[in-house]
Order: C-alpha cells, then structure tokens, then sequence
C-alpha cells in the first residue's frame, strides 16, 4: 500500500504538467455543477423562508367568475368553523393603462391588481423610497412598477387613466408578495384599491378578472380547511390551494431545475472525462517502459493500476476542488452582476452550499476514475520482456476489459440518472451522448479520410500537417468531439434563434392581422365596427369574434363517457380545462373538417365541432354528445364535425370548440378582433390610445411590442445556452493545450529532425498552423453540420416551422472555430518551435 | 540453484515461427559469475529473461531454488523477481519519472519494506552516487545512470544478479567501473551472477561461460563448476 500510495504521489509530480489541462476541464464542469447547484438553493431559500408571501397567505381561494352567494356563504361557514381566522380580498386583471395628460397619446397593457386595506396578510410591499401603506391607495392612488413610467411617460404624482377612472400614482413597486420570478405576464403591474376598482367599470360581463380571498389562520387547520374547500367547489370553478401546497409546487420546480441545469456542468465534466480517458491512454503508451521495469522488479499489473488510479483521483479532486473555488468565484460576483436590482435573486445570499460541493467532488472524481479504469487496464498486457525484446503479444477477446467497460457504462449511467435525479432521464442523456459522440466520432473519421488525398499535396507543411492528424497517439478525435461539441451548441442555438425570429417577423410583417382587441362587450360591438372601419384611423382588415368561456362537464359517446365536471376533470384527457368558444357559421382558412360536415346556417339545436388533436386525445367522435357549461348554464351539443386547424395560422381562428349558429348568440359573451393595425409607432400608439379612450374596457394586444418581448426573451436564452456552448467550447480548448502538452516530446523530436534535415522555423510553423488550422475547420464543419441536422430536427418537430439554413452563422462557426484551434494549437506549441535541435537530439 | 530443463523458445516472425533459443539445459550452482557469450541474435539476452521469468519458455521448464517458475502466475514471477533476482539492463531503465534515491527505494517499498530510506541511501554510497541522490536520471551520465540500475538490482538483497550487457551503452572507463562494482558485489556478498556480453574479456573474467551461437549452446564450462558449498 505504502508503494501504491508513494508512487502515486510521485507519478502525479512528474506529470502535473501535461495532465494539468485535462484536469481544468473537470474543473470547469464540477464548477459548473456546483455554481448552478448552490444557485439555485440559494434561491430557493429565499423562497423557502417567505414561503407564506409567495401566495401572501395561508390558505388562497381563487375563481376567474364572480363569488357567487352560494360560494361565499360556504366559505364564511367554513371559516367560522376553523376558528380565528383573517380574510382579505384581492381581484386581478389585465387592462390598459394611459396618460391622463390627453397629449400623450400612448396606452400600455398592464396587470391591475386591486387589494384590501389588510392586504398583504404576509410579507410585504416593498416601494422605492418609501414605506407602503394603504393610505397611498386611498382616494383613487394607485402604484406601479417603474417599467410602466417609461413605457407610458409619465412619473410619480402624474394621472394615469384606468378604464373609466383617473389615478394618482403615488409609488413605484419594487416587490409584492404573491408575485414570483419570471411568471409570464401581460404587462407591468398596478395596484390599486380594491373599493375603486368599481369606478373603472373593468368588472364587466366577460372580463377576466380572477378574484382571489387569501386567509390567515392557525396552521395546524390549514389542511383540513383546504380539504374541506375543494370537496365543497368540486363542482365550481373556485380553486383552493395552502402555502403548503404552492411551497412543494415550487420545491418541485426549482428541483427540476437544479437537475436538470446540473446536467449541464455533467456533460462539460463527461467531455473532461473522454479526454482523461483519451490521454491515459497516451499515457500508458509513454509509461510502457517504466511499467515494465516496475514488474521486472517486482510489481505486478494490480498494484501499477492501482497507482495510477490513485494518481487519477488525486487529479480528479484537485480539479474538483479547483471546481469549487471557480463556484465561489461566480457565486461572489452575482451580488456584484445584480447590483440594485429589485428582483428575487437580489434576496439570496449567494454561497456554494455544502451538498453542492460534496456532489460536485463526487461527480469529478468518479468521473476521472470511470473514464481512466479502461485505458488504465492495457497495464496489465505490457510485459516486462519488452525491455529485452520488441515483440508484438496476440491478445485473446479480453473479457475483463468487456465486463468493466459494461460496469463503467452503468455507473456513468447511474451518475447521470443521479444527477438528473430519473433513471429515465439518465438513460436518454447516456444514449445521447453516447449517440452523438458516436456520429461525431465517425463524422471525424469520415472528414479525415476525405482530406487524405490532401498527404499527397505539393505543399511540404500542408502535407506532414494532414499526415500529423492520423499519428499514432493522435489525439484528433477527442479534440474533434470536444471542440466540435462546442460549436456545435453555440452554431446550433444562434441558427435556431435566428430562424425563429425570422419566423416570427415574417408572421408579423405579412398582411396578416397584428393587433388583437379583448374583452369588447356586446354593447360595445357595434361602436368598435364604426371606429375600425374610420379610415382616419389606419386600420386594415379585421374580424370581430364572439367568445365565451366555457367548461366540459359531461361526455356520452362511443368510446368515451364522462358525468360531471369532477370526472371530466380527472378522466377527461385534455379537455379538463377551461375553453374559450366561439360560434361561426363558416370556416377559416386554416380550418379543414377531417370527419362529418360542417353546417351552412344557424341552427336552435346546439352543434360543435371539435378540433383534432383534442378530439383523438379524448376519444371524441362525430355522433358524441358533449355538455358543456357556459357561465352557468349547461349546454349539450352534438359533435357534427372533426376539424384540422393549422396553428400556425391560428390567429382568426384558432378555436379547440366551435359551435353551430343559433344556440349560443343569446348567452352572454365578449368579442375579440383580430386585425391589422396601422403602421408606425407612433399610428400604433395614437391608435390604442384613442380606442382605449372610448372604450376604456378593452384590451389591446399589440403583436409588435410581444416581438419585441419574444426577442428580448429570446436573446437572453440564447446567450444563456451560448455561455454553456462556450463553455464546452472553453473545455475542447483546454482538452486541445493538453493534448499539444501531452504529444509535445513527440513533436519537439520531430521538429527537431526537420529542422536537421533543412527545415526552418518558418516551415515548422506554418506545418503547425495548417495541421490546427485544418483540425479547427474539421471541428467547426462537424460542429456546423450537426447544427443544421439540429435545427431542421427542432424546426420540423417541435417548433413545427419551416426549416431555414442560415449559411452566415454556419460559416462564422467554421472560421471562428478553424482560427481559434489554430491560434490555440501554435501558441500551445511555441517551444517546439523554439528548441535547439541538437539538445533534443542528444537527449533522445 | 537455477536450473534449466530442455527450456527453448520459438516467437513468431511474421506469420513463421522462428526458434530463437534450442532446447538446453543446464545448472547453476549458486555463488557462482557465469558469463553468457555470444554474438548478437544468439540468444543470449533470451535465455537471461527465461531465467529471470521476464518471459515464458515455448517449453522445458526453469527453477529457481527448486520452484518451477514457469508454472508461476503473473503476479507470482514478480513476488519473486522482487525477492530473489536483481536485474542490470543495457540501458539502465531506470523510471525518467523518479529520482536516482527513489528508483532504488522502489524495490523494497514494492516488497512492503517499512522504511527504505537508510538502505538505498546505503546503496548509492556503495556506487559512489551519495551527493547525486536527488538527481533524476535525465540529469544523470551513462554510467551513472547504471550505478543507480546497480544499486536498485540491489536493493532487496537478491540471491541472484542478471546482467544483460551492463557495459554494452557505457565508454571504458564506466564499463570497468561497473564490472569492478559487480565483481565486488559477487564476492562479497555471494551473489549469483549471471552476465550477458559478447566481450570477450568480461567474459573471461567469470567463473564459467556459456556460449551462444544462433539459438545453439557451443561452449559450456558451467558443468564443471563445483555445486555450492563445496567452493
């Protein structure tokens, strides 16, 4: 043991140096693990102490329709019953909000939140430069986020319009409980009074508001309350849910998250690991001789394997530790990155947490030692009679190596379905990596046998630079499979990003409807016709389209039957949900019927027709009765027809339930109008500003500023992926230096021959530049093609767009990529360059 | 005693097999500096990895101390090249990786030696190496580099010394050096000694001599030594 233990630490002073890189490439994945890991708890900790203020109560009691008395008397009873309890109400909903000052004609979406003078029951609001209290809502005050003064151009003191009622804002919002992180929203948040909130006529028929009463009580009665809630709103559309229940909701996620983000810094420490595994096995090569004097004096195969496993580890937990301070690092700036920032990762104290560090050791260790047992193995064919004679030994099937590469293939398995915290997902990371690194490894192989012919070339530098590539103890592949991995992510993403903006601009630019009006009222149909069809105002073509909201409550079909909403609820396969309805008497041109016909004119009787991937998810046919509650009232219509709708095209009529004419014109209900909008900001604003202005209920969704949005999002995304790409990339640089370290003796000895036979330094440099020059382009064209075998995949399957190849990106990647190997590779190599050949000589 | 029995070894060449030692056998009595003679390609250094169990005969058997090693597993041949044979090799191999003390304190520390330390420092003293301990072997001459080989053959105190041309890669006055090294360490501590060289004046200063010619025994004074104890 002590010989395992001093050789080790011998072995590892000798060859800290040429090992050094690969170890950094461990580093940067369990860096990776471990900042991400603690990020995320630290975040979650904020949440887990206030996880009261993330639904501002104990128990939350929500419904998108009017408390009904029935609904409140029984919950006043079942609060009475659980004992001391205090109540408050809240109601929200999307509206426009604009300048009181008439010269400035803009109007902005916005969340309008209206609250009780009790509000928040926990947590706080918080307001920049000043304390809140309900007095700054009283008499018409309301406060808002700060992105609303910017995006309407107003300040605190001003007057902002409300539906039909004038404001005063008299704070600016930098956090309210019940508001979580990067929840989609509509628009900015205001808050206003909940007595006032009558005044801005928003509550209408049709809106969409939800109203909200949150309650504080004792804990211990909270589940039985909660339990009690949803047996009694079974039926109804009122929703019952505790802290409790939203704190696992939320523990769910950010454990998702963290999973899968750690894969992540997994795959970064994976590629560290296929290069530890590749140069043990240069290693072994350069160490035969010293392995075979090791046993001529007496050491045998497990011993020798054993020092170098300890040497592996050793490497592996510097590097793992190494990890750890790069963490702490990262985690040490975010302070520093947010600076006065308002959001939720401001609260976090940022630290790398002790189970993080302990995985991320664990993962860079074990990942050394799996990939290094392998390579590690040919130990114990080398025998000590080579020191006496070069004999070439015919190997019989070596199954011991089969059984381990079997065993290391399931621990790495394990590892991943660890990390990832699902066997599942373990398998389908493990395959696909494995796939991919196969294809890669093949597509290398395929782009060096291409480039062959070019041994053969007039060019004395380009020919021994393509012959280089094929040496024995190369190490292309892996550099191909690190670095092309890496280009791969970022071309990948960057050629996605474009090709969705660019589908996303053609859909906006084309004469297809741009602006979407919600919530018009019956009443209101008529005016907003007239004001759409005023040619002063610059709107193209439009429809107005009735919508109501409705709910299945029972199914009597062939293959599927359903009583009650609660069974529709559990059973029903995607139609357990709320819809929003129409009634036509035609189709849209996205539209085609795939089964039955559709109807020609209104009819008393109820029919709907279903659209078809709902309709195969339900097991819906044509004949099939379906009931429906539409505010209150059930409705059974008949499934007439079966449509296929292109979504894509969906927005004049992108309806999962249309119903025949007739049976649905006297139920209550709202309009939406899909239309062109005038063109230019300044049209466009003046444009929801005077509609809002007369009809101060609508909302306007403007398809522009949700480009703008979607870019905005998009962009962050991409560079979130960018930062992982580039940080693979970052590794298959550092996999390349260590490479160049390690095959160095190699190089210096031929240079050094070169240079004896008449080639100057001149030549030997170019030589260099062409071989990394050539292995960057082939890193980069493998990158690039697996990009574009990635973004036809996505486009055709998941974002069901056309498929666009952006020759730009793909050709930046190969360059970009062919110019940083090869800058990296020559700098990497500079001694070789700069030996004397004589030394070299001798010492050989 | 190391004793060979009909011991040949046939490797491949190509797809040909080619017989580079024919069957022979022979004893040698321990405490005995036998030289193996021969020119290059005859077998020689072959015959000194049979014995040292550095590689297995094609067939016939060798023994050492009455164990028939060639019946000995892997792990088993280096227990006991560990214990009982020192080897000198042509080129030193000396571990690159590790200093002229630790490349003698391996041996004792693969055999489980608690404290190497005293013994190889003793050992270098012995070659003249005392203020070159910590040198590694690029730092080191050619004949240096083999009086550390020497030393570490020492080092667990072997029965037996193989020599495989110890002078073959050295100028004269290191080979005499070393030869005068192993000369001394074969009288006074009793070591069996094997030596392999194809010169003639080495040769003439053993005991016994065997030579070799193309895989073939043409000359063999060993069985005429006295076996050991009677010396």
């Amino acid at each position: 043991m002590m010989f395992v233990l001093r050789m080790a630490v011998r072995e590892t002073r000798a060859s800290l140096r040429r090992l050094f890189f690969f170890f950094i490439c461990i580093a940067v994945g369990v860096a990776a693990i471990v900042a991400l890991r603690s990020v995320i708890q630290s975040v979650r900790g904020v949440f887990g102490t206030e996880a009261k203020s993330l639904i501002a109560a104990d128990v939350l009691i929500a419904t998108n329709r009017d408390w009904t008395p029935d609904a409140r008397s029984t919950i006043d009873r079942r609060l009475a019953d659980a004992g001391d309890t205090e109540r408050t109400e809240t109601i929200e909903t999307p509206t426009m909000v604009r300048p009181a000052d008439r010269s400035k004609a803009v109007a902005k979406m916005a969340e309008l939140r209206a609250v009780q003078p009790r509000f928040p029951l926990y947590g706080s609001i918080d307001l920049q430069g000043q304390t809140y209290s309900p007095s700054l809502l009283a008499n018409h005050g309301v406060l808002v986020r700060p992105e609303l003064l910017t995006a309407i151009d107003v300040k605190v003191g001003d007057q902002v319009i409300i539906g039909a009622a004038t404001f005063t804002i008299r704070g600016l919002i930098v956090r309210e409980p019940g508001r979580g992180m990067g929840e989609f929203s509509l628009g900015p948040r205001a808050i206003i009074a909940y007595e006032d909130l009558a005044s801005t006529g928003l509550l209408g028929f049709g809106s969409r508001a939800r109203r909200a009463m949150l309650v504080k009580m004792p804990e211990e009665r909270v589940e039985p309350l909660v339990k009690a809630l949803r047996e009694d709103f079974k039926d109804d559309f009122i929703n019952t849910r505790s802290f409790r229940s939203t704190e696992d909701q939320v523990g769910r996620d950010f454990d998702r998250a963290e999973n899968y983000l750690s894969l992540v810094g997994l795959i970064i420490v994976i590629l560290g690991g296929i290069a530890v595994s590749s140069v043990t096995r240069v290693f072994i090569l350069q160490k035969i001789r010293s392995i075979a004097v090791l046993k001529c004096l007496g050491a045998r195969s497990g011993q020798i394997i054993s020092v170098y496993i300890l040497q592996v580890m050793t490497l592996g937990l510097a590097g793992s530790l190494l990890g750890i301070a790069m963490a702490r690092g990262v985690l040490a700036s975010i302070p520093l990155m947010l600076g006065a920032s308002t959001s939720i990762l401001a609260q976090a104290h940022y630290g790398v947490s002790w189970s993080a560090a302990a995985q991320g050791v664990a993962i860079g260790v074990l990942v050394s030692l799996l990939f290094s047992v392998v390579p590690l193995l040919q130990v114990r064919f080398i025998k000590p009679s080579l020191l006496l004679r070069d004999e070439t030994v015919r190997r019989s099937r070596d199954w011991v190596g089969i059984a381990v590469i079997v065993v290391v293939s399931l621990a790495l398995v394990g590892l991943t379905a660890w990390q990832a915290a699902s066997l599942k997902v373990g398998i389908v990371v493990c395959t696909g990596f494995a796939g991919l690194a196969v294809i890669l490894h093949l597509a290398g192989r395929a782009l060096i046998a291409l480039i062959a012919p070019m041994a053969n070339s007039r060019s004395f530098p380009l020919r021994h630079a393509v012959l280089h590539l094929s040496r024995p103890g190369n190490q292309t592949r892996v550099i191909l499979l690190a670095v092309g991995l890496g280009a791969f992510f970022i071309v990948g993403v960057r050629s996605l990003q474009a090709s969705l903006l660019s589908e996303f601009s053609l859909q906006v630019a084309a004469s297809a409807p741009d602006m979407f009006l919600l919530d018009v009222q019956k009443g209101q149909a008529d005016g907003v016709r007239a004001f759409l069809n005023d040619p002063a105002r610059g709107a193209g073509e439009y429809q107005l389209i009735p919508v109501l909201r409705a709910r299945v409550v029972g199914v009597t079909g062939t293959e599927t039957n359903l009583e009650g909403a609660d069974e529709v609820r559990q059973k029903g396969v995607s139609i357990g949900r709320e819809f929003t309805i129409t009634y036509r008497d035609h189709l849209e041109p996205n539209e085609r019927v795939i089964q039955g016909a559709f109807w020609d004119g209104p009819s008393a009787e109820a029919e709907v027709s279903v659209e078809k991937i709902i309709a195969e998810r339900a097991r819906l046919h044509v004949g099939d009765t379906m009931r429906f509650d539409v505010l209150g009232r059930t409705v059974a219509a008949r499934i007439t027809s079966i449509r296929d709708v292109e979504w894509r095209e969906s927005r004049n009529g992108g309806f999962v339930f249309v119903f025949r004419p007739g049976a649905l014109d006297q139920a209550p209900q709202t309009f939406v109008a899909p239309l062109k909008g005038p063109e230019g900001v300044t049209a466009r604003a003046r444009f929801q500003h005077d509609l809002v202005e007369r009809f101060p209920n609508v909302s306007v969704i403007d398809f522009h500023e949700v480009l703008e949005t979607v870019r905005d999002v998009m962009s962050k995304v991409t560079l979130a992926i960018t930062v992982v790409g580039g940080l693979v990339l970052f590794s298959g640089g550092l996999i390349l230096i260590g490479a160049v370290a390690m095959t160095k003796f190699q190089r210096v000895y031929e240079a050094a021959v070169f240079k004896t036979l008449g080639a100057n330094t001149r030549t030997i440099a170019r030589m260099l530049l062409f071989e990394y020059g050539v292995l960057g382009s082939l890193a980069g064209l493998i990158g690039s093609l697996g990009a574009i075998v990635l973004t036809w995949g996505v486009s055709r399957y998941a974002l069901e767009i056309p498929w666009r190849v952006f020759a730009g990106e793909h050709i930046a990647g190969v360059v970009m990529t062919a110019l940083l190997v090869a800058v990296i590779g020559v700098v990497s190599s500079f001694d070789v360059l700069k030996n004397k050949p004589l030394a070299t000589l001798r010492a050989e | 005693m190391i004793e060979l029995r009909d011991v040949s070894k046939t490797v491949m060449s190509g797809t040909e097999p080619l017989t580079i030692l024919h069957p022979l056998s022979l004893q040698i009595p321990h405490g005995q500096f036998v030289a193996i003679v021969g020119p290059s390609g005859s077998g020689k250094s072959t015959l000194l990895g049979l014995i040292a169990g550095l590689d297995a005969p094609s067939s016939g058997s060798v023994l050492i101390d009455e164990v028939d090693i060639t019946k000995l597993g892997e792990d088993d041949l280096a227990k006991l090249r560990g214990e009982k044979v020192g080897f000198v090799f042509q080129f030193f191999h000396l571990i690159p990786s590790l200093t002229a003390y630790e490349n003698v304190a391996v041996p004792m520390e693969i055999a489980g030696v608690a404290d190497a330390r005293p013994r190889a420092e003793q050992l270098l003293g012995e070659v003249g190496l005392t203020g070159r301990a910590h040198h590694y072997p690029s730092q080191l001459s050619g004949g240096e580099q083999q009086r550390v080989a020497l030393a570490r053959a020492l080092a667990n105190n072997p029965k037996i010394v193989l020599a495989d041309e110890p002078t073959g890669n050295l100028d004269t006055a290191n080979g005499r050096h070393i030869m005068d090294l192993l000369r001394t360490i074969h009288a006074g501590r009793g070591t069996t000694l094997v030596l392999v060289t194809h010169d003639a004046e080495l040769a003439a200063m053993a005991d016994a001599r065997l030579v070799l010619r193309d895989g073939r025994v043409v000359e063999n004074t060993i069985a005429a030594l006295p076996v050991a104890g009677t010396r």
